[in-house]
């Protein structure tokens, strides 16, 4: 796995829009998507972030592993809470009867229209999600990330942790494998022998604990550097300045629109409820 | 300063080392917890993840900052990394957030445990952070508001799966951690 910050989208349409409208973005689009349950509109926002996803250009061969991963985990976890939840289907219109198709063997759980319908809405709402969350990783420069949080209101020390979060991965995921590597030359070996979890995990102390202490007691240069240059004594200037260009209000706007509209459409209309397609309920 | 020895005043305050130490548990942690997973046996979807115990072990020495920006900008790298999304599953991120938070304020509940041997401190650590992680977590039965999950479903597939998990790397590695962290931490002069 490549740990390294990847700038994929550049040069991209979304890669050319100014940071903080790639993360507001999201926050609107995640808050008016957990307000929808009528899976037309599901339909529209899976739509809406696909188009996003696209215009950041990011090429589908570096990310089919990510998709793939998300695929899978959101069907187990749809699929599981539908086994699990045994018939119970939340946000249905009151007074709804359920139309029951059949029952699980064994389980006993019953497959209805109303849970495939809930169970088919969860999965567009996970998968609208990460489309639009994506981006986040590949279209921001990893160089503006700090004056991005710093320019949307997180108090300037904690924007330049971020900022420097990003920073030690790639040294750390680089320190990690040498650690590896040299626990491996010394003798080391990390294939599952026992199916023990306490002792397959005692097996993976000799690398976790020198990474993790390691990387600690290599802080003291970085702490040294940041007292030095008076970190924290005064307001915090950045390398480089943010501005909203047209395009980008106009961006914004539309993203404060659509969470706002959802927002009211969940108490005005019944958006909020699952809608079951007619061609989904037998006869 | 660490946790273990902070006074109450100093737990909140944020300096250099804070910021320092904020970040690189957050990246260790973004990196690492993707990368081991063990299965336990006779389950399906409960893995213990090693990497979990570095949320508890940076709020215990760190304090609480450290422990609950851990946690919070930690999680979300690894979802990113992982292709979830930062955001998809945010409470999730803010659950681990309050895990290193709580962690991080064992000085106000295990004070008396923490003055004493390595051993002691040990196992201060591994009690904090078991406390931190079965309360922390209770944060992701907001899923039922905001994934609209069943309750049961919420308890057996989510909650009780990754709190079983990870207090086994919890109880095992915070020990470990502070007793490999305590030598250099007397050798840096700290």
């Amino acid at each position: 796995m490549n740990f390294a910050p990847r700038y994929l989208g550049r040069g991209s349409w979304l890669a050319q829009r100014d940071p903080r409208v790639l993360v507001l973005a999201v926050v609107c689009f995640v808050f008016a998507a957990i307000q929808v349950w009528d899976v037309r509109l599901m339909l529209v926002l899976l739509a809406l972030a696909f188009a996003w996803y696209r215009s950041a250009r990011i090429p589908f061969r570096e990310v089919r592993r990510l998709w793939l991963f998300a695929i899978v985990f959101i069907s187990l976890l749809v699929f599981g809470n539908g086994i699990i939840a045994s018939g119970r289907v939340q946000r249905l219109p009151d007074g709804w009867e359920q139309h029951i198709y059949l029952y699980l063997p064994l389980l006993g759980s019953p497959i209805s229209a109303e849970n495939v319908t809930f169970a088919i809405t969860q999965f567009l709402r996970f998968m609208s999600m990460i489309a639009i969350g994506m981006p986040l990783a590949f279209a921001i420069d990893p160089e503006v990330l700090g004056v991005t949080f710093a320019r949307l209101g997180v108090p300037s020390r904690f924007a330049f942790a971020i900022d420097l979060t990003w920073r030690f991965i790639p040294s750390f995921a680089a320190d990690f494998r040498t650690t590896l590597d040299a626990q491996r030359v010394r003798g080391m070996d990390f294939a599952p022998r026992s199916r023990g979890p306490v002792a397959r995990l005692r097996r993976q102390v000799p690398v976790i604990v020198p990474t993790v202490v390691n990387a600690i007691a290599g802080a003291e240069d970085t702490i040294d550097a940041m007292d030095l240059r008076g970190f924290g004594t005064g307001p915090r200037t950045w390398l480089r300045e943010l501005r909203l260009d047209r395009t980008d209000r106009a961006v914004l706007a539309g993203f404060v629109l659509l969470l706002v509209g959802a927002t009211v459409a969940g108490f005005a209309t019944s958006s909020s409820y699952l809608w079951i397609p007619p061609f989904m309920i037998p006869g | 300063m660490t946790s273990m020895s902070m006074s109450r005043g100093s737990l909140w305050s944020i300096d250099s080392r804070v910021i320092v130490y904020s970040a690189i548990g957050a990246a260790l942690y973004g990196v690492l917890v993707g990368l081991f997973k063990i299965p336990i046996p006779g389950t399906t979807a409960v893995d213990v993840r090693p990497a979990f115990a570095l949320v508890p072990f940076f709020g215990y020495a760190f304090g609480p900052i450290v422990g609950f920006f851990t946690g919070l900008v930690g999680n979300m790298i690894g979802d990113q990394i992982s292709g979830w999304g930062a955001l998809t599953s945010y409470n999730w991120s803010l659950a681990n957030g309050v895990v290193g938070l709580l962690a991080g304020l064992a000085p106000l509940y295990l004070r008396s445990m923490m003055d004493k041997s390595l051993a002691q401190k040990a196992l201060a650590g591994a009690i904090a952070g078991s406390i931190a992680t079965v309360i922390g977590f209770l944060i992701v039965f907001y899923d039922m508001i905001k994934d609209q999950m069943d309750f049961n479903a919420v308890l057996t597939t989510e909650y009780v799966p990754v709190v079983v998990g990870d207090l086994i790397a919890t109880i095992i590695l915070v020990p470990v951690l502070v007793y490999a962290w305590e030598p250099v931490k007397e050798r840096l002069g700290r």
